[in-house]
């Protein structure tokens, strides 16, 4: 109790604080940002469910085997059917082809349907959030269908055999958004309806899925029953898991997670720099305490252990304190992130808090008690002699104590090797280069000094005096500076890479099959509407029918849709952007004059099809056969919702079969009825929908900023308090020796004017060295964390020392005005 | 009480080796005074170190109440200063984070002492200071906290009390006060004094005197 009585009082004191906040820091960073982790992590799998309306599916070109169905009902899982295809839908006169959608009583079984009784509203008072479908004889459509066929809610519409009452419009389904948005205006309605209607018959194309969610068996009846399931796909049935299911939204929360985990390494690092340059200072502080204890006959063996005592105390304190600092944080960052995460958000489980904990401990391990090692060991001679002083741990054992317990808290808690590895290298270059070019320039600093004025003479040979403690500081100060610059670039690298998601002009619909004649009126139509195109580009409709020779068997048939259907083929000279090649050559490397056409493969499709460079594929276009060779496969970039296409050939080869033509655009939602209008001018012209699946990316991506950017202050409040350590350091010697001047008659001016000159100087060397570090890990961070292509960043060369400069300049300044405030006879007194 | 035989001291420097102290002998009793003067450089402060246990001779012992403290380690000296040594200090040595009721009850805390604040607000009133109890050093006067280091010192009952120069930092009035109240609290608690000061006033008012001159006693023997 003796230890924790004079914690408390050292507290008391002052000396304290920056420990503690420095712990307390730390603890609050990595708690806050695990927790989060941990329930985004969590809502991210409700999320990719409700994505899905399920949590898991079959997506399948056959009937659903009704033994499914039975087998579900006994293990207690949740099942529905749900059926999409194009027929027509008829009201007197009019008529629609339309994206039918059937689905089982139970759709959805994840997620909810949002529906209205107000066409074309985006008030969301009136906007309904339910977790059914339509009953028999109901049908639930898109507003557009509305003005299409001329009708209004409770009209009766024709499907088939049977008339469906209108009686909602459908706002948003929670798996609408696939890669491919509906062709054709949405009707919704209940699978009970199907077989009287008689629109599906043998041969019709129709998309069955099978939606599976966990029931009363709970998390393990529902794992035996998709593993049962699994054991029972065939060639023709997909599985499709919540992570696949919505591909752009989890890469953009995925490089959201990543982010906050690079965010909370950096903030862990940061708060370390700071614990370290913390207990520096109080360890000096303590020497005196401990001769003074030593010459009262306090052994060294009990001197050692009070400390060990006080600083556990210090580490479960500081530690408690950070935990709830740290939730306070999280609570903070869901609360801006709250509109896309569940109602019902589970609490985070344990890990957090015990992350929390060991992070407290171990930085008090890895820091502060290397810091203070020595203490026992002072002589209780130094009581009367001030040169007897004891000599720290060395500096290089202390920093590999640092580097250790930093690289354990790193590797423990991102999990992830190389991030960690970037930050330590990070740290390193630049600890390293401020070493060595930090000499040289306080060297070069001293000599240029004297030629200068008072103020810079006597700042420039302060900072060469001090020499190792202006190490130290530079050390700190461009630590901080780097990392906060890591995650400035990183930061605006993701949200450059989400750009299109968050431009509020990204092309949210396609038009596709606008036939050579009709591309003008077309063309006319989008422009009168003060409208812009993404481009327009060619398309033939071609059929595979042979591969090397061989007829496309019945078992290739199953396995792949592509071998069933007409396939988009189109043609450009130069590599699309977006695209990039991941095997063979493009065709200024080819011989073009041959028999045989060459065409490049999407890569992704190529493996699915099971075909590689030099596979001959026979082509079937409107009766017309010509063969091809895959000369290259592409890697595509679907997030710029630009048209992509699978196979492409060079120009001047399909050019005289029978094409179609294509493009995206963006039309604002108050122009939508473009599309009816479009579509009754032309009604063989397709339209795919993508608005309401962007609007809710568009939604989930900004919220994910917005909580980036609530991060970023908390590292940068880590970063000044790294600063404030690093100030605080020297701060002791520069009062005395203020102290001195002022006797000797220096004015305020001058004295301030050297801490300005000594700090700014400070700054702005270790802001350059920072430079250095950031570009380095900055480097390795793109590269192997967020798979981004390596660039030079030259504002950090110039955003480095300046900000170097005028943060530690004002820092210096603001910190040291006591040494011109308080009266030099009391600072005299106290040496 | 003191028995010194003999003790030299001797530090290596770049420049070779220096010698500080040489051949001292010295013999005082229970409850005796002793000064030790001399100019700046002398030695006086090396020997005090080495009376009170806190540094070795070269050569020579020192034994403290019967006990050689040269034969002993570092851990046997502490036990021997913990139960018979108490200090004043030229610049007081009080921790700028404890009140002055602190300062006096924390070397009694340590020992286990568990009427530590009631014994430290005794003698802090016997130094005229039980009015400020909770007030920090930089709330006092330079007299008036060699006056808590004073009160720390007796508070733990020390049959030996070393100060080294204990006035040095105090205008004269001032360091008067201090003076008597040291002398005062000697007679009254049975202590026996080592101090070593510039000063003869204060040297005078002890038993005994020792001359150093160039780490060499010049001269040895009861005040005139």
């Amino acid at each position: 109790m003796q230890a924790l009585k004079m914690l408390l009082r050292t507290w008391r004191g002052g000396q304290l604080s920056l420990i503690i906040w420095s712990l307390v820091l730390a603890v609050a960073v990595v708690t806050s940002v695990s927790i989060l982790a941990e329930r985004i992590e969590r809502a991210l799998t409700a999320e990719s469910s409700s994505f899905l309306a399920a949590d898991l599916v079959v997506r399948s070109s056959r009937t659903i085997d009704p033994q499914w169905v039975q087998e579900a009902q006994q293990k207690q899982v949740q099942t529905a059917r749900v059926l999409t295809f194009a027929s027509m839908v008829y009201y007197e006169a009019n008529m629609h082809l339309a994206s039918i959608k059937a689905v089982e009583t139970g759709y959805p079984l994840r997620g909810l349907l949002r529906r209205t009784t107000t066409p074309f509203t985006s008030d969301t008072s009136l906007i309904q959030e339910i977790d059914f479908g339509p009953a028999a004889g109901e049908a639930w459509v898109d507003a557009r269908l509305l003005p299409l066929l001329d009708i209004e809610l409770g009209d009766r519409i024709e499907l088939g055999e049977i008339s469906l009452k209108v009686t909602q419009t459908v706002v948003e389904e929670p798996d609408s958004g696939g890669t491919y948005g509906a062709i054709g205006a949405r009707v919704l309605m209940n699978y009970s309806d199907l077989d009287s209607a008689g629109v599906i018959v043998p041969g019709s194309r129709v998309t069955y899925r099978f939606l599976m969610a966990q029931g009363a068996s709970g998390a393990d009846g529902f794992a035996d029953y998709s593993a049962w399931i699994e054991s029972e796909l065939e060639v023709h049935d997909r599985l499709i898991t919540p992570d696949e299911a919505q591909a752009s939204v989890a890469d953009a929360m995925d490089e959201g997670r990543r982010f906050l985990l690079l965010a909370g390494s950096v903030g862990v690092v940061l708060a370390g720099i700071a614990l370290a340059l913390a207990s520096h200072h109080f360890a000096a502080g303590q020497t005196q305490q401990v001769a003074l204890l030593k010459s009262w006959g306090i052994s060294a063996s009990r001197v050692r252990s009070l400390y060990m005592q006080q600083s556990l105390w210090l580490g479960i304190g500081g530690s408690l304190l950070g935990l709830l600092v740290g939730f306070g944080f999280s609570e903070i960052l869901i609360y801006v992130v709250r509109e896309w995460l569940p109602i019902s958000l589970p609490m985070a489980g344990l890990r957090p808090w015990i992350t929390g904990m060991a992070t407290g401990l171990l930085c008090l391990g890895g820091f502060t008690l290397p810091a203070l090692w020595h203490l026992p060991t002072q002589s209780p001679l130094a009581v009367l002699r001030q040169d007897v002083q004891v000599k720290p741990v060395s500096s290089v054992v202390r920093g590999l104590f640092g580097v250790a317990a930093v690289a354990s808290l790193l590797l423990w808690y991102s999990n992830n090797l190389y991030l960690s590895l970037a930050i330590l290298a990070g740290f390193a270059i630049t600890a390293l280069a401020t070493i060595v070019i930090g000499l040289a320039l306080l060297r070069a600093g001293k000599n240029y000094g004297q030629k200068m004025g008072s103020i810079w003479r006597l700042a420039a040979s302060n900072l060469w005096r001090r020499k190792s403690q202006s190490i130290i500081q530079m050390v700190g100060f461009s630590g901080a500076i780097a990392l906060l610059m890591i995650m400035a670039v990183v930061r605006t690298s993701l949200i450059d890479e989400w750009r299109w998601q968050l431009a509020d002009d990204a092309p949210n619909h396609f038009l596709i099959n606008v036939a050579p004649y009709e591309l003008d009126g077309v063309r006319n139509m989008v422009s009168e509407q003060n409208l812009q195109t993404a481009g327009w580009y060619g398309m033939v409709r071609g059929r595979m029918t042979q591969i090397n020779g061989q007829e496309i068997s019945e078992d290739q048939r199953d396995r792949h849709e592509s071998f069933r259907r007409e396939l988009n083929l189109s043609w450009a000279t130069d590599l699309p952007e977006g695209n990039e090649l991941t095997a063979g050559d493009w065709w200024d490397k080819l011989d073009l004059s041959g028999d045989i056409a060459p065409v490049s493969l999407e890569d992704e499709l190529a493996g699915e099809l099971g075909l590689a460079i030099g596979d001959q594929i026979t082509f079937s276009v409107g009766g017309l056969i010509f063969e091809a060779r895959v000369t290259s496969t592409r890697s595509l970039n679907w997030d710029n919702m630009t048209p992509n296409f699978y196979f492409l050939f060079p120009e001047g080869l399909l050019e005289n079969y029978p094409r179609t033509n294509m493009t995206s655009l963006y039309i604002p939602p108050q122009q939508k009825l473009l599309v009816n209008d479009l579509l009754r001018k032309y009604p063989t012209v397709q339209v795919i929908e993508l608005d309401k699946i962007i609007e809710r990316i568009r939604t989930i991506v900004s919220q994910v900023t917005s909580g980036l950017e609530v991060m970023t202050l908390l590292i940068l409040s880590c970063g000044v308090l790294v600063m404030f350590a690093a100030v605080s350091l020297s701060m002791s010697e520069r009062l005395q020796e203020s102290a001195i001047l002022r006797t000797l008659g220096s004015s305020r001016r001058l004295i301030l004017g050297i801490q300005l000159v000594e700090f700014t100087v400070l700054g702005v060397m270790a802001g350059l060295l920072a430079a250095i570090g950031a570009e380095a890990a900055v480097a390795m961070i793109q590269r192997f964390m967020f798979d981004l292509p390596f660039a030079m960043h030259p504002w950090i060369w110039l955003a480095g020392p300046l900000a170097g400069g005028l943060l530690v300049g004002a820092l210096g300044v603001g910190y040291s005005r006591k040494v011109v405030v308080q009266p030099p006879l009391e600072v005299l007194k106290n040496i | 009480m003191i028995e010194v035989s003999n003790i030299s001291k001797q530090v290596t420097t770049t420049e070779g080796t220096l010698s500080i102290l040489q051949q001292i002998n010295l013999s005082l009793a229970a409850g005796e005074s002793l000064a030790i003067v001399g100019p700046s450089g002398s030695g006086k402060s090396t020997l005090l170190g080495i009376l009170a246990g806190l540094d070795l001779p070269s050569s020579g012992s020192v034994s403290l109440n019967g006990q050689d403290i040269t034969a002993m380690d570092e851990e046997g000296r502490a036990a021997v200063r913990a139960e018979t040594v108490g200090f004043v200090f030229q610049s007081f040595h009080l921790l700028p984070g404890l009140t002055a009721l602190e300062n006096v009850a924390l070397p009694l805390e340590l020992q286990g002492d568990k009427d530590a604040l009631q014994t430290a607000a005794y003698y802090l009133g016997r130094v005229g200071l039980e009015q400020r109890t909770s007030h920090y050093p930089r709330q006092l006067s330079g007299g008036e906290q060699q006056r808590v280091a004073v009160a720390r010192a007796f508070a733990c009952r020390p049959t030996i009390l070393f100060a080294d120069e204990p006035t040095g930092n105090l205008d004269t009035g001032t360091g008067e006060k201090i003076n008597d109240l040291l002398f005062d609290l000697n007679k009254e608690e049975g202590t026996t004094l080592v101090l070593v000061t510039h000063e003869h006033n204060l040297a005078a008012r002890c038993g005994q005197r020792m001359v150093l001159a160039a780490g060499q006693q010049v001269t040895e023997g009861s005040a005139a």
